[in-house]
């Protein structure tokens, strides 16, 4: 007896509803019809005959002619029941498909039917395989013969009784008539062919996975049941409705948007290659491809996106943004999707990164959201999760749509990208070039090599971003951080010349000693006009992990020279024409300390809705200790030199690490 | 199976031998029945399908009822005596495993006679399905039943509320069977992964007589066009052995004409 506590059961053993066997049987009902059914014919064997045997070519007349359809499809619909059990094919019984020839089929008895409510039992199977095995032994197929050892296995408790009932099956089967027998046999046989089919058959019984609760059952009525009906109900009172004009109207435009593009609907050009077994399509096609399809480029116009998911699409909008100078929107998108779909264990290091590239005060790729989603984000990163920086991606994703994706549509790149775009021929092939096509069929790229290469597409992409969009006032920087994800900090030699870098004689600014050294930020020169000091770049490498104390220690130590806190600005990348209006360079030092370079557009630029002490630590999550250190260096008011989580402030007080 | 090798022992034991006995015996016969059954019910709702059928279904079923409720009884009450020596125990746990597969797999065969006759009535004999089978299950019922011979007059009319009596009937046997198998769950506490049969996997191959059906089903499977290639090498086979046999004698002429 199944082991069953209806309480702790969660086991799922009841098959789903399967709506095609209801109405298979009504059919098969009709055919079996001896007026109006199928024409029934016996079927001499060597030493009786067995009546009812019908052949494949009538049941294809017949289906054809009941249902009007053509005999391509009368095959498939025959083919369907036989895969389902209701039809067993006489001869080659293992493969379950209609042949439109004199081949014998019969229909399989009632008690054989593969309905709803009776599930098939694996002591059913043990003991036909006993009884086949008694009859003769070595009968067994591998599949199963491993199907047998299994069981045995498995219900070595009932194991005498499945031997027993299969001898006495046996037995009595040996009292029924010789063609009875037969007949018998064939039935049973090819029930199991439907129900345990060899491995690698597709098998029509294959209907997923099994349900908790009995779906033929009817369902108790108890409060449980009635408490669910009344929470669905009054979700649905509650659900937003929307009127059917207007729903239907967003149907209807997608239709017509998208009909010449659906490769069911209209024709795929050059051709499909699931029919034709041609790959031009495929090829032409590929995510990185250098020339895309005119079809590609007029879908990048039907929405944002469209434009975004499509990487091609995304690489053209990228160029064009890198020519506007406001290629950090996307970088920032893609940043967040990126923490948003990758691994957990890189989250806090990708939050982190992607605050400091992009969100803090001095990055050096500084987007523009406004106060409060900074806020929220900020408030929101000192317990990064994945979707932490979600209020500003959306406000970035909606500011990249409404403005600069109206803009690119119009812009020489996607205009350039328009004209070269190809329109393939479509291909007229024979019946013996589709055959040769067959021929030559080979599998497509193996999903490993198609993530690296596009690894190595992100690796060039990250290689050749420039951050040019820095303002006038600043000078490009090699070891720029570029975002171009956790794995990859290439020391990206982004822009080439550094006119004012190398000249530091005296001191050889420790902080870019010492900021070379680690992780913390990314500074901009800040190279004024007017100033032949040559102050020599801050620079870091972004990412990666600080070593806070050779921070400190070199921090301590420039105190000590005092000598370059020009050096000292963590400026801003921001781009020239972007609405926080003029570009400037932020100037947290503290005032104690003259230089020359003190900007003329001291943090005007910071001074924004962001109230934030301007002493603070930009490491969002950070420990307690280093951030002592680290404030007690910078309390001889140098003031921040990297970027600095506002929060952190906060933390000795909290006693929060 | 196992034998009996108590020979010694106090009444007690020897009670039980023969209870023990005594269960596998009316365990067997219901197992048989079951078997039977199930031959039977495979025919319902077929061409065979008949009043007699369904008769032979019902008496059949009535045996097994009986049987089942009678070996119920007995092994409820040896399992739930507590003082029984562990190898009968044991012994008792196995005619209990088997006796309650049985009675799923005849619960289950209830059920799907029900239904099919739910589905295909009587009344309307063009519906049955033409299954090809030609004989009724008068021999299996019979064996079924232990009978020599079964001979049933056949109820040449139908009432109408044959029909529905019988399913009524059905329904009661049915949900006294699903008492039953509750109840013996409830009653005894036997686990199932601590019974160990005694069988081996392999069951020893019966007599192959049957070979001849075994045949039938082989050639059913068969083109008709591979008798020739047959034919060809019992032909091989005769000239080959023809030739032989010209050999010898010309190798005896040929000694004894030159001796």
């Amino acid at each position: 007896m199944t082991i069953r506590n209806p309480l702790r059961d969660h086991g799922q053993r009841y098959r789903p509803r399967i709506a095609c066997l209801k109405k298979a049987e009504k059919v098969l009902l009709e055919m079996q019809d001896l007026k109006t059914g199928v024409k029934s014919q016996p079927q001499r064997l060597v030493i009786t005959t067995i009546p009812h045997a019908i052949t494949g070519e009538d049941i294809i007349a017949w289906l054809a002619d009941r249902f009007q359809v053509d005999t391509q499809e009368a095959r498939s619909f025959g083919s369907m029941l036989v895969a389902l059990g209701y039809i067993y094919p006489l001869q080659d019984h293992k493969r379950l498909v209609i042949k439109p020839d004199a081949s014998l089929y019969r229909f399989q008895t009632p008690y054989f039917w593969p309905t709803q409510q009776w599930p098939v039992e694996d002591t059913d199977y043990a003991i036909y395989l006993a009884k086949r095995n008694i009859r003769k032994k070595g009968i067994l197929e591998v599949h199963e013969q491993e199907h047998y050892n299994h069981l045995h296995k498995w219900m070595n408790h009932k194991w005498d009784f499945i031997v027993m009932q299969a001898k006495e099956q046996y037995r009595a089967a040996k009292e029924r008539k010789k063609p009875d027998r037969v007949v018998f046999d064939c039935q049973e046989r090819a029930y199991w062919v439907v129900h345990r089919p060899p491995p690698g058959t597709v098998s029509a019984m294959d209907y997923g996975l099994d349900r908790l609760i009995d779906p033929n059952a009817d369902e108790a009525k108890t409060p449980d049941f009635y408490a669910r009906i009344m929470i669905f109900t009054q979700q649905s009172i509650m659900r937003p409705r929307v009127k059917s004009s207007v729903s239907l109207g967003a149907v209807v435009k997608y239709c017509a948007t998208y009909n010449n593009h659906d490769p069911f609907l209209s024709k795929c050009l050059p051709s499909n290659p699931w029919l034709t077994d041609d790959v031009t399509y495929w090829t032409l096609n590929m995510p990185y491809v250098e020339i895309p399809t005119k079809m590609r480029v007029e879908r990048w116009t039907f929405s944002f996106a469209e434009l975004l998911s499509d990487p091609r699409g995304r690489n053209d909008f990228r160029l064009f943004l890198k020519k506007e100078f406001s290629g950090e929107n996307l970088a920032f998108w893609e940043g967040c999707e990126d923490l948003k779909w990758g691994e957990a264990a890189t989250m806090r290091e990708k939050a982190e990164h992607i605050y400091k590239t992009f969100l803090a005060r001095g990055a050096p790729r500084w987007i523009n959201i406004d106060g409060k989603t900074m806020e929220i984000t900020v408030k929101g990163l000192k317990h990064p999760h994945r979707y932490v920086l979600d209020a500003a991606q959306t406000h970035i994703y909606m500011l990249m749509k409404k403005d600069s994706y109206g803009r690119y549509q119009k812009s020489p790149v996607f205009k350039e990208t328009v004209k070269k775009a190809i329109c393939p021929e479509e291909h007229h092939f024979t019946d013996a070039q589709l055959e040769q096509n067959a021929k030559k069929r080979r599998p497509s790229l193996s999903p490993i090599i198609l993530r690296q290469m596009e690894q190595e597409q992100k690796a060039k992409m990250a290689a050749n971003v420039d951050i040019t969009q820095l303002c006038r006032f600043t000078t490009p920087v090699p070891h720029l951080a570029v975002y171009s994800g956790i794995t990859d900090f290439p020391s990206a030699n982004a822009s080439p010349s550094l006119p004012f870098l190398a000249h530091s004689p005296a001191c050889p600014s420790p902080i870019s000693v010492a900021l070379d050294s680690t992780s913390a930020s990314e500074r901009r020169v800040e190279a004024g006009e007017g100033e032949g000091e040559g102050n020599p770049a801050a620079q870091a490498p972004a990412g990666g992990n600080v070593s806070k104390s050779r921070m400190a220690l070199s921090l301590h130590r420039l105190l000590k020279r005092g000598c370059t806190p020009a050096t000292l600005f963590a400026s801003l990348s921001p781009k020239c024409h972007s609405a926080a209006g003029t570009s400037s360079h932020i100037q947290p030092i503290s005032p104690d300390q003259p230089s020359q370079a003190l900007p003329r557009r001291i943090g005007n630029f910071f001074q924004i809705k962001v109230d934030i002490p301007p002493e603070c630590r930009i490491y969002p999550i950070e420990s307690e200790d280093e951030d002592e250190e680290n404030r007690a260096a910078s309390r001889g008011g140098v003031g921040a030199k990297e970027i600095i989580c506002p929060w952190e402030s906060l933390t000795p007080q909290n006693g929060t690490g | 199976m196992p034998l009996v090798n108590n020979k010694v022992g106090d009444d007690c034991t020897l009670g039980t031998d023969k209870a023990l006995v005594d269960g596998k015996a009316q365990v067997d016969s219901l197992i048989k029945v079951v078997a039977c059954y199930r031959h039977l019910a495979s025919c319902v709702g077929g061409c065979t399908d008949s009043l007699q059928l369904r008769d032979e279904l019902r008496q059949t079923r009535e045996k097994a009822l009986k049987l089942s409720v009678s070996i119920c009884n007995h092994l409820t009450s040896h399992l739930r005596n507590k003082s029984l020596p562990e190898g009968q125990r044991k012994e008792m746990e196995l005619l209990w495993v088997a006796f309650s597969s049985s009675l799923e797999l005849l619960h289950v065969d209830m059920c799907k006679v029900f239904n099919i006759s739910d589905i295909f009535s009587l009344a309307n004999t063009d519906a049955l399905v033409q299954t090809g089978l030609q004989g009724g299950g008068s021999e299996v019922a019979a064996r079924a039943l232990s009978l020599p011979d079964l001979n049933l007059a056949p109820n040449p009319t139908l009432p109408a509320g044959l029909e529905s009596q019988e399913r009524s009937t059905m329904e009661q046997e049915i949900s006294q069977m699903d008492h039953m198998i509750d109840d013996m769950e409830m009653k005894v506490n036997v686990m199932r992964w601590m019974v160990e049969s005694h069988g081996s996997q392999h069951a020893e191959v019966l007599s192959s007589s049957d070979s001849a059906s075994l045949a039938l089903l082989s050639v059913d499977e068969e083109q008709p066009g591979h008798q020739p290639p047959c034919q060809r090498s019992h032909i091989h086979v005769l000239v080959l052995l023809f030739a032989v046999v010209l050999v010898a004698a010309t190798l005896s002429v040929c000694i004894i004409f030159f001796t």
